[in-house]
């Protein structure tokens, strides 16, 4: 019983300038979180996600300009994001899956209420807020 | 969130009573005869079930006819929400940074 998030963007640019800036760690740094990725089957990094601490990753599949698969451990998160990158009219729909939420475990629930605490606070407020603005 | 909710649903028993349940309201005696453990321990899952909102009891006769209510199920899932919000701003800022600033 595992849920999967999944968030799909249509981006006006090429899919060699998505791929770009999916695995190039500097770019990643920027839109994502501060990273170390290495495009390389296996190579093992991070994501830093601040008060919740470092995400550990490995990267588990490359297909140049079409998927990346890689691990996102933070315990007891144990799960996996996969991008795929589909060409669409002059650009590129960028899809975006976050796999093996498990709602049966009772611990990954409470970890996230705990985490609520500070989305409530205002993050997600915030975030609401800008993608009104964006829409 | 209420505890009860993953308390419940941390059973794989209680998982697949519920499972059963998605297709519609059915009566005990049906639930307890697709389970190997009998009618006593499914009595004691759907109790469990019952006092966590996941399930209610209607009497049609004389059966008790069980029924699934998904409202705790969606709060449980609530929390993915966040995660959903997370990445939908993600992409948002991807979809920025290649606009105005990615030569």
């Amino acid at each position: 019983m595992t849920a999967t998030i999944r968030a799909e963007q249509l981006l006006a640019h090429s899919p060699a300038r998505v791929w770009r800036a999916l695995t190039d760690p500097a770019l990643l740094s920027r839109w994502l979180m501060p990273t170390d990725f290495r495009a390389e089957v296996g190579a093992k990094f991070t994501f830093d996600t601040g008060q919740w601490g470092k995400t550990r990753c490995e990267v588990l599949e490359i297909e140049p300009g079409r998927l990346l698969r890689i691990s996102w451990n933070n315990p007891p998160l144990d799960t996996t994001v996969t991008w795929r990158l589909e060409p669409e009219a002059a650009g590129t729909r960028l899809i975006v899956e976050h796999a093996g939420f498990d709602l049966a475990d009772p611990r990954q629930a409470f970890a996230h209420e705990g985490m609520r605490g500070g989305w409530a606070g205002g993050i997600a407020t915030r975030l609401v807020e800008l993608l009104t603005d964006a829409d | 969130m209420h505890p009860d909710v993953f308390d419940a649903l941390a059973n794989p028993i209680r998982r697949d009573i519920l499972d059963l349940l998605r297709a519609g309201p059915k009566p005990v005696k049906l639930l307890a005869s697709g389970f190997a453990r009998g009618r006593p321990a499914i009595s004691e899952h759907l109790k469990v079930l019952r006092d966590a909102g996941l399930v209610r009891e209607e009497p049609r006769g004389r059966e008790n006819y069980y029924h699934l209510d998904a409202g705790p199920l969606q709060a449980a899932s609530e929390w993915l929400a966040i995660y959903e919000t997370f990445w939908r701003l993600r992409l948002s800022n991807l979809s920025t940074l290649l606009d105005e600033e990615l030569p």
